[in-house]
């Protein structure tokens, strides 16, 4: 490990609550370890707030292993920072240079309203899921696990686009604010297993309205979802929806 | 966007076709445009048809770009694209009305126009460098156009497996180069 | 406190089923008018909420985060067991039974961890069908691997990603219930209290973490599902939110906390970098098949790895346990870490690590062998550390991982207070001492998909609950309290933050005098001197934290500043129930209980038994009560590894 330090200028997004806007504040930090994480970076950001007596910034995280979704701001233009496949808690300053200006802002979209500086809500990726997300199967009863057979490489392809960690950065970096990447990697991840099948058209109309009802933007094959998504999920996924919407609305 | 996309491309393969004639003769390109005109059904359907996909193209696509922009209310400090190709898809707004507008002078100017003096019409349109420059530049950005279009259109399709990517990814070149060249020598042809 | 652990009758293996017949039920009818509250959606909260809103129960779910997708069960990378024997290896139901009673060192109770064993079938079958994508073999049949250092492949996995997949499974079985409107969702909600009416459990108070508003809700069941208490040490692989503060409400209103000292500590995780560390990174402990732990002869040696002679290594595990090497169980391969580090002989900037050094198998096998084998996890640690692991010996220090206590359930999983349930890691779990790689899966999903379901229609249909909404007096007096509380957590912070201390400073103080004292290894003058130096931590914040902003607004520090509070007071049963437990047991070696060969020694005679602690009232010492754990059907051993 290296014992480099850097120092940076902040530039945050500050927003007291959703009725109120925002601006954003100038921040100077000395020192930061380069093997420190992203949101251990505002960590100490914070400490410092607090000892100053003045409002820590609001980020939500969690897991800080870059697996349960939580975490995610946009950094200087791109959502989850500059490396790619990375969430923001697995980005290490490391990759920034001493004396940068990083602008820090929240993943942006009509479907995400902001709550608190980078906290948002992403309740409406929830809602897409409750749409049709899921194998209508009650507790118990269910057949033996080797009752049906999946090919491998099915099953790897239903977990490439499974890997989805629900982040939002895909609707964050998209220029229209779609939710085609998640919506299509749960859409792909059910339509490939043969679990899926019996409610396979259903699903993809439900959920392709629910995303439209949110309020989300429209694909333009921009691909900018796929290139910040740490998960590496293909738009593949959003190709095979759009196979299984056109199916299931004009094959019925 | 997809779906009258697709009907579009095609109306130019018939187009590109149709003028191809020109690099025979002007005088084969007229008999063409006569032989055309002898079925006034054919004209009016397909004149009618492709009157109205140009106008749901058009229509659904400042349609989604409004709704578009009202999915991202609030922009960035900073703008990064990640996808350096990815520009031909955000100006797809763009370069399509530019495209318009080129339509309404092309249309005017000829289809609309004395299809029995055709021939003429063009040949004098394309005495003056001015036009000719016009016409390029719009080929030009029908290209563009092109070059995100006609990948988006099967992305939207659904058209996206590894097996047939590198034969979709050599066609997103292969077709609006070929109509660039075709369209883009004609007015040359008159220089 | 009254313990009845309330196990069936009749043969082990006939115990869940008799249960079953037995227990009573509730008409499908009638179900509707039961309300029920589940507090966290993890694998054993989201299983629960969606089995029992199935079955047509009126469900409630809260959760901390942002969506009941991101409990921190997502988290977990290995796999689930289950006793399938799809690959003819001779697993059966009671080997899986017999291994996890053993592996957690005969400190848990036969009939519960039998029928874990049981359901752990029905899981696998539950989540296929739900479309988990689990690894498949080239014939389309489910994978396995053999995991933990068990001699049977039983476990189940998807890619390093299990935990997920499994999460995301019952999630979306909840999504569909809540579609239905038979679970109502209510996110980003902490519990901060517990309401009782008339000593049974009716309701919880909860506040909104993005406007700090606090609200009542009513049931006739809640069930905790609240996760564990690894973040007291502050460093820990827990998640930032997880915490105690669920459970510890309950046990300051009367419910019995078992084994809080049974704390699992984890040996290769990513050491320490430094004093802003906020979370410790896990890596799989199958790096020790091939890695050779050492560290420098000499203490206070800091030459870079490479410029270390091989006669100046000390390969300490090698060397201290000639049969086992590098392999020896997770504890012991912990506890040796940190000897080899207090003795000042640890490596790295903070010398709070151990090298795990690949070098000899790379010239045995070859660099892509060892790619092959380890790939995924080179590339993870890199990606933290900035150093590659063919070039260089990774670094590797143990952490908090696990915790196996937690609130005392009977086989109903009901805990000491009725219609107080608790699933999943917030019980005192079927994992006794130390639990088995991927059997923490496998128990959330069990409590949660098959048994706690069985235990509510008994419980309902065998108890006459008065009708209760939160109109009753005692949910506007627990309000009350929590309102009080919160003011009393803002009360130091008055007169701004001059000489004042912020939240994570008193938390890391806390977090390093249980990792000092109340760690790997304890002994009663270090347990002793924890406990009196605790007060005084507790004292510190509640004088001197300074917390910024009110408590009608998103504040995240006042959120970990309440946890906090909860954590300084949990501690000292932690560290009384490892002062009280006087034998070296699973997870923990307790100094004055070794072997002549320095060897951890279990105590059967006088430590079979699970440790209830009873809270008291403030300032009050908690008593200590025993359930007698008996064992018919297996018999316990003592381990060996030398």
């Amino acid at each position: 490990m290296t014992k480099n330090s850097i120092d940076l200028t902040l530039k945050i997004w500050r927003q007291e609550n959703s009725r109120k806007t925002g601006v954003f504040e100038t921040y100077r930090l000395k020192d930061i370890s380069t093997d420190m994480s992203f949101l251990e970076m505002l960590d100490v950001l914070n400490e410092k707030l607090t000892r100053e007596g003045r409002d820590p910034v609001a980020f939500d995280h969690d897991c800080r292993e870059g697996i349960c979704g939580t975490c995610g701001a946009v950094i200087n233009g791109v959502a989850h920072g500059p490396e790619p496949e990375t969430t923001l808690c697995q980005l290490h300053m490391r990759h920034f240079e001493n004396g940068d200006t990083l602008v820090i802002e929240p993943f942006r979209s009509r479907a995400f309203p902001v709550k608190k500086d980078l906290i948002i809500d992403r309740s409406s990726l929830d809602r897409i899921i409750q749409a049709g997300g899921y194998v209508s199967v009650n507790t118990g009863g269910t057949p033996d696990g080797n009752a049906t057979p999946i090919p491998s490489a099915t099953a790897e392809l239903a977990m490439d686009a499974a890997a989805c960690i629900g982040c939002g950065a895909c609707v964050a970096s998209c220029p229209n604010g779609a939710a085609m990447l998640f919506t299509g990697a749960k859409i792909s991840q059910l339509s490939l297993l043969p679990q899926g099948q019996p409610e396979r058209k259903e699903r993809a109309m439900a959920m392709v309205t629910a995303m439209d009802k949110e309020g989300f933007g429209n694909c333009i094959n921009a691909k900018e979802c796929e290139a910040v998504c740490p998960k590496g999920i293909s738009i593949r996924n959003i190709a095979r929806m759009n196979r299984e919407f056109v199916k299931a609305s004009f094959l019925g | 966007m997809a779906g009258t996309g697709s009907c579009l491309v095609l109306f130019l393969c018939s187009h590109a076709a149709g003028n191809a004639t020109l690099f025979h003769s002007l005088r084969l390109f007229q008999a063409y445009a006569n032989q055309l005109h002898g079925h006034p059904m054919i004209i009016y359907v397909l004149s009618k048809g492709l009157f109205l996909t140009f106008a749901i193209h058009i229509i659904t696509g400042i349609l989604l770009f409004w709704q578009n922009r009202k999915a991202r209310d609030h922009k960035y400090k900073v703008q990064k694209r990640t996808v350096k190709m990815s520009q031909a898809s955000r100006t797809m707004i763009y370069s399509g009305l530019f495209i318009l507008l080129y339509l309404i002078i092309h249309t005017s100017a000829v289809s609309f126009g004395d299809h029995e003096t055709i021939g003429l019409t063009i040949s004098y349109l394309f005495s003056s460098p001015l036009v000719i420059l016009f016409y390029i530049t719009a080929f030009i950005v029908l290209a563009i156009h092109l070059s995100h279009g006609f990948w988006s259109m099967l992305q939207t399709f659904g058209v996206n497996h590894p097996k047939y990517n590198k034969l979709t990814g050599w066609l997103t070149y292969i077709v609006p180069i070929s109509f660039l060249l075709i369209f883009g020598a004609i007015p040359l042809l008159f220089i | 406190m009254e313990l009845t652990a309330n196990v069936p009758e009749g043969p082990l293996s006939e115990k869940w089923d008799n249960h079953r017949f037995s227990s009573k039920l509730v008409n499908p009818a009638n179900r509707r008018k039961y309300k029920i509250i589940i507090v966290g959606t993890g694998l054993a909260g989201a299983s629960a909420s969606a089995t029992l809103a199935e079955q047509g129960y009126e469900v409630s779910s809260f959760c901390i985060q942002d969506s009941p997708r991101r409990a921190h069960s997502i988290a977990a990378q290995g796999g689930i067991n289950a006793a399938k024997n799809y690959q003819n290896d001779g697993d059966s139901i009671w080997r899986l039974f017999y291994d996890t009673i053993k592996g957690g060192d005969f400190r848990s109770r036969e009939a519960n961890v039998y029928r874990l064993a049981q359901v752990s079938n029905n899981i696998i079958d539950q989540c296929v069908a739900q479309g988990v994508p689990f690894a498949r073999e080239y014939g389309g049949t489910l994978a396995n691997r053999s995991f933990g250092g068990a001699q049977v492949s039983r476990t189940f996995y998807a890619r390093g990603q299990t935990g997920q997949q499994l999460l995301l499974g019952a999630y979306s079985a909840l999504s569909r219930q809540i579609k239905a409107g038979n679970v109502t969702m209510h996110t980003r909600q902490e519990m901060m209290e517990l309401v009782l009416v008339d000593g049974v459990a009716r309701g919880i108070v909860t506040r909104d973490i993005i406007n700090g508003e606090l609200t009542t809700h009513s049931a006739d069941v809640v069930i905790l599902a609240t996760g564990g208490y690894g973040n007291a040490y502050f460093l820990s692989t827990n998640a930032m939110a997880s915490n105690v503060t669920a459970a510890w409400r309950a046990h300051k209103q009367g419910a019995g906390f078992a084994n809080p000292c049974f704390v699992q500590i984890h040996p290769t995780c990513i050491p320490v970098h430094g004093s802003y560390q906020s979370k410790l990174t896990l890596m799989s402990e199958s790096l020790r098949n091939d890695g050779r732990v050492w560290v420098p002869k000499k203490p206070g040696d800091t030459r870079p790895p490479a410029s270390i002679p091989e006669e100046e290594r000390d390969y300490y595990l090698e060397n201290k346990y000639p049969s086992f090497g590098n392999l020896v169980p997770r504890d012991v391969a912990s506890r040796n870490a940190k000897e080899q580090c207090d003795a000042g002989k640890g490596v790295g900037t903070t010398h709070l690590a151990v090298y795990l050094d690949f070098s000899e198998a790379i010239s045995r096998i070859g660099e892509a062998a060892i790619l092959k084998k380890y790939g995924n996890l080179f590339q993870m640690y890199e990606k933290i550390t900035d150093s590659n692991p063919l070039h260089e010996p990774m670094m590797i220090y143990p952490a908090v991982h696990y915790t196996m206590g937690g609130l005392w359930v009977d086989y109903n999983l009901m805990t000491t207070i009725p219609g107080l349930f608790a699933i999943g890691e917030c019980n005192f779990s079927d994992h006794g001492a130390n639990r088995l790689g991927a059997s923490a899966l496998m128990q959330g999903l069990a409590d949660g998909y098959f048994i706690v379901g069985t235990s509510i229609a008994n419980y309902l249909g065998s108890t006459k609950t008065q009708a209760v909404n939160t109109d009753h007096p005692q949910f506007a007096a627990s309000k009350k309290q929590v309102q009080e509380r919160i003011a009393r957590l803002l009360q130091s912070s008055e007169d701004g933050p001059t000489g004042k201390l912020t939240v994570d400073e008193i938390h890391k103080e806390l977090g390093l005098l249980l990792w000092d004292h109340c760690g790997m290894a304890r002994n009663k003058e270090g347990l002793e001197k924890a406990l009196a130096e605790l007060p005084a931590i507790q004292e510190k914040f509640w004088k001197n934290v300074y917390i910024p902003g009110s408590g009608e607004e998103l504040n995240q520090s006042l959120e970990r500043a309440g946890r906090l509070a909860d954590f300084l007071e949990f501690a000292e049963i932690m560290i009384r129930d490892a002062l009280a437990r006087k034998e070296s047991c699973g997870c923990h070696l307790r100094e004055e209980s070794q072997t002549e060969e320095n060897e951890a020694k279990r105590d059967d005679n006088n430590y079979s038994h699970v440790a209830v602690w009873e809270y008291q009232g403030k300032d009050k010492e908690p008593t200590l009560h025993h359930e007698k754990l008996t064992f018919e059907n297996v018999t316990p051993s003592q381990r060996s590894y030398k």
